[in-house]
């Protein structure tokens, strides 16, 4: 019977995001939330401070820019900010909350820089791939770290945003499989399905650049 | 289990969360379909790949700017959003409709934008009082401009040819200057030469 070796460090019986947010964490978040509406500068600080880098780990990932990264964090916390308000406990995580609005965002500069991005120098891709193929040849194809994570920004942009967004959201933002589907409003099912259809499809891009996987 | 049934199982397969029948169906459905095990080699490849990828960090001055941003609060914005009636109109049309227009960076902008254009209208000899479409015309435009340089540059050949003057004029009367004492000095020496052979002719008659 064929079976394919899986990591056991990361792939546990619980997933890595549920043992980290302990129920402890989801209070942290909505006690913020409930003192920053009472007008406690103190705790709108924790807030962003708390999810400053989930929310710039998203948009960085996404844009592969790192300027175009910090606007949209900034542009992220400052909705917040303006919408705090309609944030209801009740139905829902408040990093799902976020994570919901970073997405919309992400989605709107997506389409509204789509021209600019069809007009992209030539050159610059064929630098970035130059530099790509002189990373791997140092590395045996064996990276990691740095270069590791540039690999992975352009492979990430060959993937449609429907795809790119699923595989940030679980491979690198390690959210549940609920959550996920809440964020962009689509059933578990067409999640899995996208996340599976990203990931091979990464494993084609990093393959073709020689990447051992 | 059919491939579209894998595709389904496969991320909880892949999370090690699948068990008992389902996981030994889909194992066997893997050794006799190529496709679907190559999807799933593809798929933990990748998943381990993700290991070796640091996490991106955000620089430090981004939560400052943030903060800087919206530095009061929810709690104070929400009081001063548009959708508060209590508002005033005025202040619900300039805070609604213009607020993103007076901003530092527009204002900022568009400051810029119109000293560039007062700065080429000066420099192209466009009056703006008496700015009509045809000046703006990109030949009429490039003639004033070139017409303006050509008199800048016989302005700036006359001042360098006026400073050389005053300059050789500077340095000739230094030179003068320069030459006097010594001048006096050999004169002084003569008359003090000449005053003691004055007296000497005066002791001997």
């Amino acid at each position: 019977m064929a079976t394919v070796a899986i990591p056991a460090a990361k792939w546990s019986w619980e997933s890595p995001y549920t043992q980290v947010r302990t129920s402890n964490s989801l209070d942290a978040d909505v006690q913020l939330v409930e003192r920053c509406l009472s007008g406690q500068e103190a705790a709108w600080e924790d807030l962003v401070k708390v999810h400053t880098r989930r929310v710039y780990s998203i948009c960085y990932r996404f844009t592969n820019s790192d300027p175009e990264a910090q606007d949209l964090t900034q542009d992220v916390f400052l909705r917040v900010f303006k919408n705090l308000r309609s944030f209801r406990a009740g139905e829902g995580l408040f990093v799902v909350w976020l994570t919901r609005l970073t997405r919309n965002l992400l989605i709107d500069h997506y389409r509204r820089t789509r021209m600019e991005r069809a007009t992209e120098s030539i050159e610059d891709q064929v630098t970035a791939l130059e530099e790509n193929t002189a990373a791997i040849a140092r590395t045996d194809g064996m990276v990691a770290g740095r270069e590791a994570s540039e690999l992975l920004q352009a492979a990430l942009q060959k993937l449609s945003p429907e795809l790119r967004e699923t595989v940030i959201l679980r491979d690198l933002e390690e959210l549940e499989y609920r959550e996920i589907a809440q964020i962009l409003n689509v059933p578990e099912g067409t999640v899995k399905s996208r996340l599976n259809r990203g990931r091979a499809e990464l494993a084609k891009v990093l393959r073709r650049q020689k990447i051992r996987i | 289990m059919t491939c579209a049934e894998l595709e389904i199982l496969l991320c909880d397969y892949v999370d090690g969360t699948l068990r008992g029948e389902e996981k030994s169906a889909l194992e066997s459905h893997l050794s006799g379909c190529p496709a679907c095990k190559q999807l799933a080699e593809d798929v933990v490849g990748v998943t381990a790949f993700f290991e070796r990828v640091p996490q991106a960090e955000p620089p430090a001055e981004l939560l400052t700017r943030i903060l800087h941003q919206a530095p009061m609060g929810p709690g104070a914005v929400a009081e001063r959003l548009p959708s508060d009636p209590s508002r005033s109109w005025t202040k619900r049309l300039f805070g609604g409709l213009f607020q993103s227009w007076l901003q530092p960076r527009y204002v900022m902008g568009m400051a810029m934008t119109i000293l560039s254009f007062s700065m080429l209208a000066r420099f192209a000899h466009i009056e703006p009082r008496q700015l009509r479409p045809a000046d703006l015309d990109p030949v009429k435009v490039w003639q004033g401009i070139d017409d303006h340089s050509h008199r800048i540059y016989d302005r700036a050949m006359k001042y360098y040819d006026n400073l050389r003057l005053v300059i050789e004029i500077q340095s000739r009367l230094r030179e003068w200057t320069d030459q006097d004492p010594s001048q006096s000095a050999a004169t002084q020496g003569v008359q003090t030469n000449a005053q003691p052979a004055a007296s000497e002719r005066g002791s001997q008659q």
